[in-house]
């Protein structure tokens, strides 16, 4: 793949602050067209990267560029393409929000309708009349995102754009989303809410420490994890004898009037349903799929515990 | 393009502070209404109240100026706005010269409306004077300018307002509450090294004296009103001082476009 099919490309990409890390020779790689969900616990360098991606920090080391164009050397013409809504932004209270949008479109050289984009992410009129300064966070954050759409950019960046949205935002805004990407953008978000990820995001990465822990789309993520099912099944009374011949059914166990296995694969569930049926009357039946939520946690948890004990060890020693 | 919508937007919603307004009616109030008590008080010739009006408006003209600028980087900085417009086309750059642009009509406007009324006091009171309004506003128009670069330069390499706010305040006494005890000081180190005589004035003391816009301000009208358009001295001249006030625009704001370039904006 050439370097001009990757809406985002970074390479060896690290900055450093005052000795602390927090992108470590990061290799990113956004397909043009895709939504692409950049995940992560907070701290592990999401803002970092977002923030060298827009020129709002210069990397230590690495490169980075969006479009086939460098982040630094080709900023303005790359600014011309992209719709951000970045983290931690700010609006001038004293203007309203149409004031805002037109803005936007002046500095993109862009021919939108600002009334018709406020329209679009549910700021009325009147709303969009009333200075900025009076807006709620998730008014702001419509306003935002309104700003980020002039222009059809090729690329939109959003940093975290569902913080201070209620369920109705959140689910508008991927609605915005999925018709950006229908027209042919490329959307890079960022998220410490995995479900919000995985709703509309065609691949995720998976930022722990710096570094990319995972990369992939969820259902691939979900299987190399192998979590897969736990099904549960309550029986009269237990049978003689584990079923046998399931391969995709494994830690079976028969155990206090109940027979339990991890079914790796869907159609696995109703075959080792059908196998335990027929070695016994089975009164009821529990399935608990591992959520993506504990996929989320393995990939960024894990080390927790040892983060958590390391420097209490360290510290007892230098005290 | 970007450097006139960042001051056309600048202007927009800088110009509908109240506190920007409030800081400069009372700086325009309290010069006018002292120079007219002046102006009643004095019996003499109109030049010589212009003077003194001059002197009085380079004291408080300085504190609208470096209150005007020293936010317009900072407070965008700590509202987040910066990264909203960072976002968008501008560079850094078209930034902070369109906030220049802004900052500097407002500053032009003030000066105008706080000039025009103590020149007009005077006028009025004493009748007469007329031909010394255009130096007196021109070289304030420069001086007033000169402070929104400097305030503007202090926004651009403080990290944050209260930061830029002590460092406007500090400016304000190093170059026009303390310099005279400054260029004092200098002068007696000066003589007790032996580099100059005691009680002399060599033309570096005087450069150093003119140094400060507030003084470059006074040096330029009072050699503009006395015919210095045309004089070879460059201390009598109006040249030298007016180079001193352009001085002052570019660098401060060079200087700030120079650690403003490489800030890191998180």
């Amino acid at each position: 793949m050439s370097t001009t099919d990757l809406a985002i490309e970074t390479r060896g990409l690290t900055k450093r602050f005052d000795g602390v890390t927090a992108i470590d020779a990061l290799d990113l790689a956004v397909e043009s067209g895709e939504v692409f969900g950049f995940l992560g616990p907070n701290g592990a360098g999401k803002s970092t990267t977002i923030n060298v991606l827009l020129d709002f920090v210069s990397p230590t080391t690495g490169t980075a560029s969006m479009l086939g164009l460098d982040v630094q050397a080709e900023r303005k013409s790359l600014h011309q393409r992209i719709g951000v809504v970045p983290e931690n932004y700010g609006l001038y209270d004293r203007l309203s929000g149409r004031r805002h949008v037109e803005l936007a479109v002046e500095f993109k050289s862009a021919s939108d309708d600002p009334d018709a984009l406020l329209d679009r992410v549910g700021l009325s009129p009147e709303e969009a009349s009333r200075p900025a300064g009076e807006y709620s966070t998730g008014m702001g954050q419509r306003l935002a995102l309104a700003m980020a759409l002039v222009g059809s950019p090729d690329l939109l960046i959003l940093d975290e754009p569902t913080s201070g949205l209620d369920p109705n935002g959140a689910r508008e805004l991927r609605a915005i989303i999925l018709e950006e990407n229908e027209r042919g953008a490329t959307v890079f978000f960022s998220s410490h809410i995995l479900e919000q990820v995985e709703a509309v995001a065609d691949r995720v990465g998976i930022l722990k420490d710096g570094q990319l822990a995972a990369v992939d789309s969820i259902e691939q993520l979900s299987q190399q994890l192998d979590g897969g099912a736990e099904v549960t099944l309550h029986v009269e009374s237990e049978p003689q004898r584990k079923p046998t011949g399931l391969p995709n059914v494994r830690d079976i166990e028969v155990d206090d009037g109940v027979v339990r296995g991890t079914c790796l694969e869907p159609e696995a569930k109703l075959t080792f349903i059908d196998r335990v049926r027929d070695l016994a009357t089975v009164s009821d039946v529990r399935i608990e799929e591992s959520s993506l939520e504990e996929m989320f946690a393995s990939y960024t948890t894990e080390d927790t515990a040892d983060q958590d004990a390391e420097p209490a060890v360290a510290g007892g020693v230098e005290a | 393009m970007s450097v006139r919508t960042v001051a056309r937007k600048d202007l927009a919603d800088a110009g509908r502070s109240k506190a920007l307004w409030a800081v400069t009616l009372v700086v325009v109030l309290f010069t006018a209404g002292i120079t007219a008590m002046l102006g009643m008080a004095t019996d003499q010739p109109v030049g010589e109240v212009f003077r003194l009006a001059f002197q009085l408006v380079v004291l408080t003209l300085p504190i609208v100026g470096l209150f005007l600028a020293k936010g317009a980087i900072t407070g965008e900085r700590e509202s987040g706005s910066l990264r909203v417009l960072l976002s968008l086309p501008p560079s850094r750059r078209d930034i902070l010269l369109g906030k220049f642009l802004g900052r500097t009509a407002l500053m032009l406007v003030a000066t105008l409306v706080g000039g025009v009324a103590t020149g007009l006091v005077v006028v009025a009171l004493l009748g007469g004077g007329f031909e010394l309004l255009g130096p007196f506003i021109l070289s304030l128009g420069l001086m007033g300018t000169a402070f929104v670069a400097i305030g503007l330069g202090i926004s651009a390499v403080s990290a944050s307002d209260g930061r830029a706010t002590a460092f406007a305040v500090a400016v304000y006494l190093v170059l026009v509450v303390m310099w005279d005890l400054i260029e004092a000081g200098l002068q007696a180190g000066a003589a007790e090294l032996g580099l100059v005589e005691a009680g002399s004035h060599p033309a570096w003391l005087q450069f150093i004296g003119l140094l400060p816009p507030n003084q470059a301000a006074i040096a330029a009208y009072e050699t503009a009103v006395s015919g210095g358009v045309f004089a070879t001295d460059p201390f009598t001249s109006v040249w030298l001082p007016t180079l001193v006030l352009l001085a002052w625009l570019v660098v401060p704001v060079g200087a700030g476009y120079l650690r403003l370039r490489n800030a890191d904006i998180a």
